[in-house]
């Protein structure tokens, strides 16, 4: 008995020591968002937007929308894409395969034509079944080909792209018009840029009028509502700090620019990854280091794209363990450059932080729950300690929260009317009662898939912002 | 201290904390939105006397007084954004008379602050509102290590002729990253004769570094006063200088500078050869046509595809060209003229820009 007592006690501060090393690196990230996001609102309030849009020095992008049963939103989607307050851009679209009739939706609305390819295959891709061009809008081009996955469909889109910068974003997106100019603006600053992210934020129970968000609007359902405070958080707070510390390792897959030379130059996007987005930036990493060419890859906040979140448990579920498998692929794949100086503050702080508070977070918690009730049950955990203790976690993720909502405040200000303020407070603080353990036990499924090999896509079963989502 | 005591206290601080972040969130909009409501009717207000003022229904004093009554910062941002509305003799008496006002003063030696956001709000003041008195001061900013600063100081080029002015931003292009050259390049082609003078000065030096980037400059300015400078570095060993030559001849059509691109089309590096045929097909010197052909047979796919979009330049001629070697015995060069000759010309257009 006083063994299990001994294990019990050593668990309980083995975990306890976790619980305060992960916080303060959280609260460091904290603290480092707040002269960040300082920063960037200064930047972007920055009115000569206006004489640069109308300067031939913004570098032409090219955006890569991979379609995969997109039939609901793509009109919308492409539409929005092709009118963006920005000087150069083409938008090339990929429909991978697709079971329903986003390409006939894409024909019809946008009066397709087909051309011949006029590109070298850089990046090996499924087979490319016809390339398009559209008689209304010069900018787009579509490519269908035979499905191979969203990595493989970004790789084809990547080969027909001209231009130097290409963004990935995903066809059930909706971009600000000013989105694309706010994420150049790195570039105009003249820093040694690699890749830039920019935020996602949710779209469910927005207004949405031609494919733009035109009433920011807080969910009144409770799960895509948690989301919404999530989404800041991660945004908000983890990747505005992480700009400090110069090793943003997750830049959206929904929402970001990278500089396509680099891009090729690792092959672009793994099909056989789980999480594509955050297995290039790994790799860019890697590569940019390895050849110690001088690069940053920062978050900036104001460039806003708006995605729907899974409204249902069930689609949540799938979607949240196919993240934390893509997390656990990538950090066993790229475990070489953990701790390793080669790779400077990546293999030193982005990589553990990545490996050890992000991916085992869910084994530990769920760990320290077990223990907790074997403690309590055999007498060897006071209660009244143990449920303080609990408090306590719970607690400090409620501070999370709330603190990504006062940057949202004192910065963009996106939902103005007081209710959805109360909402996102309300949300930030239900979110550890119940939900947080939900998404644990989903990320701890996401080992047992990687144990069996498990490889599925998660499907998301969208409404389409098509029709107008009203306000109740 | 018993580890209960430490999350008592912990536990503490956290009720502290979260209460004081609500408090913050609700006072900072309620701060916010009583400051909105207290400064929205004198930016109307200034933006009706602009309006009059720049119609010339009233006098500037009008709109003096309602840029003082708004925060510095808001005052910058009306004026950038009615600098592009008011004809420049205009604006220019309304930049004379701000030099007398306070808080364009105050504004002014914030050119000097040791924060970077007061040295950017000073540069967005002078790149709509500077004198000639504020060239050292905008000198100083066009060098400013912040690049946000030297982005808005060297704007004001677009209102100021100043020739030390000029030279700094045209000495800072080479060390910026190719956007910012970019954008700065389009302030400087305002400052034409200075800059083209200055130009034919650096081009001479065949040795300095900044050659390839002051080259690239020379090429966005198509300035016939510099094709001679730029024939003559066709054959630089810097083969970064050898394509922006390429790529400058073809904005001249001129004898020497079709020998040049047709020694740069045999070019070592495959970017030469790519931008030497592209040029050849700018000029579309029938004499050129035979070597632009040959480039089809070319063993790199952007070099052939250069060179079959240049024949579809030469009219009649590169056409037929192109339509024999579709049906030719060489199946790379057959491969890309089989594509150029089933492009439609809104792509065609799009591949030649």
């Amino acid at each position: 008995m006083s063994a299990l007592g001994g294990v019990v006690t050593g668990t309980d501060l083995a975990i306890l020591v976790y619980f305060l090393a992960l916080n303060s690196f959280y609260a460091v990230l904290l603290l480092l968002s707040i002269p960040e996001i300082w920063e960037q609102t200064r930047l972007a309030e920055d009115d000569d937007f206006q004489r640069l849009m109308q300067s031939d020095a913004l570098p032409p992008i090219t955006m890569l929308v991979p379609a995969y049963n997109e039939s609901a939103t793509i009109e919308a989607s492409v539409t929005a894409m092709l009118t963006l307050e920005y000087r150069s851009y083409e938008v090339v679209v990929v429909n991978d395969g697709s079971k329903d009739d986003t390409i006939e939706q894409l024909r019809h609305a946008f009066d397709l034509y087909e051309v011949p390819r006029i590109y070298p295959e850089t990046i090996a891709t499924q087979p490319l079944r016809a390339v398009y061009r559209s008689r209304t809008r010069s900018r787009l081009l579509v490519l269908d080909k035979e499905n191979g996955g969203k990595a493989d469909s970004l790789n084809a889109a990547i080969n027909a792209s001209r231009f130097p910068l290409v963004i990935a974003v995903d066809a059930d997106t909706l971009i600000e018009p000013d989105a694309l100019l706010r994420l150049t603006r790195p570039f105009l600053l003249g820093r040694e840029i690699a890749a830039v992210g920019g935020t996602v934020r949710v779209a469910n129970n927005c207004t949405v009028k031609d494919g733009r968000v035109t009433d920011a609007r807080v969910p009144h359902r409770l799960l895509p509502g948690i989301q919404v405070v999530e989404y800041l958080r991660a945004f908000l707070f983890g990747r505005l700090g992480w700009n400090r510390l110069g090793g943003n390792l997750i830049i959206s897959g929904a929402f970001g620019l990278f500089r396509k030379e680099y891009v090729a130059a690792i092959g672009g996007y793994r099909t056989t990854s789980i999480v594509e987005d955050l297995d290039l930036v790994v790799r860019l990493h890697r590569y940019l280091r390895a050849n110690k060419i001088r690069y940053e890859m920062p978050f900036i906040p104001d460039p806003v794209a708006w995605t729907e979140v899974p409204e249902s448990a069930k689609i949540l579920a799938r979607q949240r363990e196919r993240w934390h498998r893509g997390l656990i692929a990538a950090i066993w794949e790229y475990k070489g450059m953990l701790f390793n100086p080669r790779y400077g503050r990546v293999g030193f702080l982005a990589m553990p932080f990545y490996a050890f508070g992000e991916m085992l977070a869910p084994l530990i918690e769920v760990f320290g729950y077990v223990v907790t009730v074997v403690g309590l049950s055999a007498g060897m955990v006071d209660s009244s300690f143990a449920l303080l203790f609990v408090l306590v976690a719970w607690g400090y993720g409620m501070l999370l929260s709330i603190w990504a909502v006062v940057l949202e405040e004192v910065s963009f200000r996106r939902y103005r009317r007081f209710g959805d303020l109360f909402l996102l407070l309300l949300y930030a603080s239900l979110e550890n009662f119940g939900y947080r353990q939900r998404t644990v036990w989903w990320r701890l499924k996401a080992f047992v898939s990687v144990w069996k090999r498990r490889q599925v896509w998660g499907d998301m079963t969208r409404k389409g912002f098509g029709t107008e989502v009203s306000t109740p | 201290m018993t580890s209960r005591h430490f999350l008592l206290i912990v536990a503490l601080v956290q009720g502290v904390l979260l209460a004081a972040l609500i408090a913050l969130i609700i006072l900072n909009r309620w701060f916010r939105l009583r400051r909105s409501a207290r400064l929205q009717p004198r930016r109307v207000a200034v933006d009706d006397s602009m309006r009059r003022w720049a119609a010339g229904g009233t006098p500037l004093a009008g709109v003096l007084i309602g840029l003082a009554r708004l925060p510095a910062s808001l005052a910058i941002d009306a004026l950038v954004g009615w600098s592009a509305r008011v004809p420049g003799e205009r604006w220019r008496e309304l930049a004379s008379a701000l030099e007398h006002q306070w808080w364009a003063r105050l504004v002014r030696t914030n050119g000097s602050s040791a924060r970077w956001w007061k040295r950017l709000e000073c540069a967005r003041f002078l790149s709509v509102g500077a004198m000639p008195a504020d060239v050292a001061r905008l000198v100083r900013l066009v060098n400013d290590s912040h690049a946000a600063v030297h982005v808005a100081a060297v704007a004001s080029l677009e209102r100021i002729e100043s020739t030390p002015l000029t030279l700094a931003a045209l000495e800072r292009l080479p060390r910026l990253a190719p956007t910012v050259q970019a954008y700065y390049a389009g302030m400087l082609r305002r400052s034409r004769a200075v800059v083209i003078q200055h130009l034919l000065k650096r081009l001479r030096r065949g040795d300095d570094p900044a050659l390839a980037r002051f080259a690239e400059f020379a090429v966005r300015l198509a300035e016939p006063a510099l094709r001679e400078r730029m024939t003559a570095l066709a054959d630089h060993p810097n083969p970064e200088v050898r394509i922006q030559a390429a790529r400058a001849l073809g904005s001249f059509p001129h004898r020497e500078s079709v020998t040049a691109l047709t020694r740069l089309v045999a070019d070592a590096a495959w970017e030469v050869r790519a931008q030497a045929a592209r040029s050849l097909g700018m000029i579309a010197d029938a004499t050129t046509l035979p070597r632009v052909r040959a480039a089809l047979r070319d063993p790199e796919w952007w070099v052939r595809l250069r060179a079959g979009l240049a024949l579809m330049r030469f009219g009649t001629a590169g056409r037929n060209a192109l339509l024999e070697i579709e049906v030719g015995a060489d199946p790379a060069a057959r491969d890309v003229a089989k594509l150029i000759l089933g492009l439609p010309t809104q792509a065609l257009a799009e591949f030649a820009a």
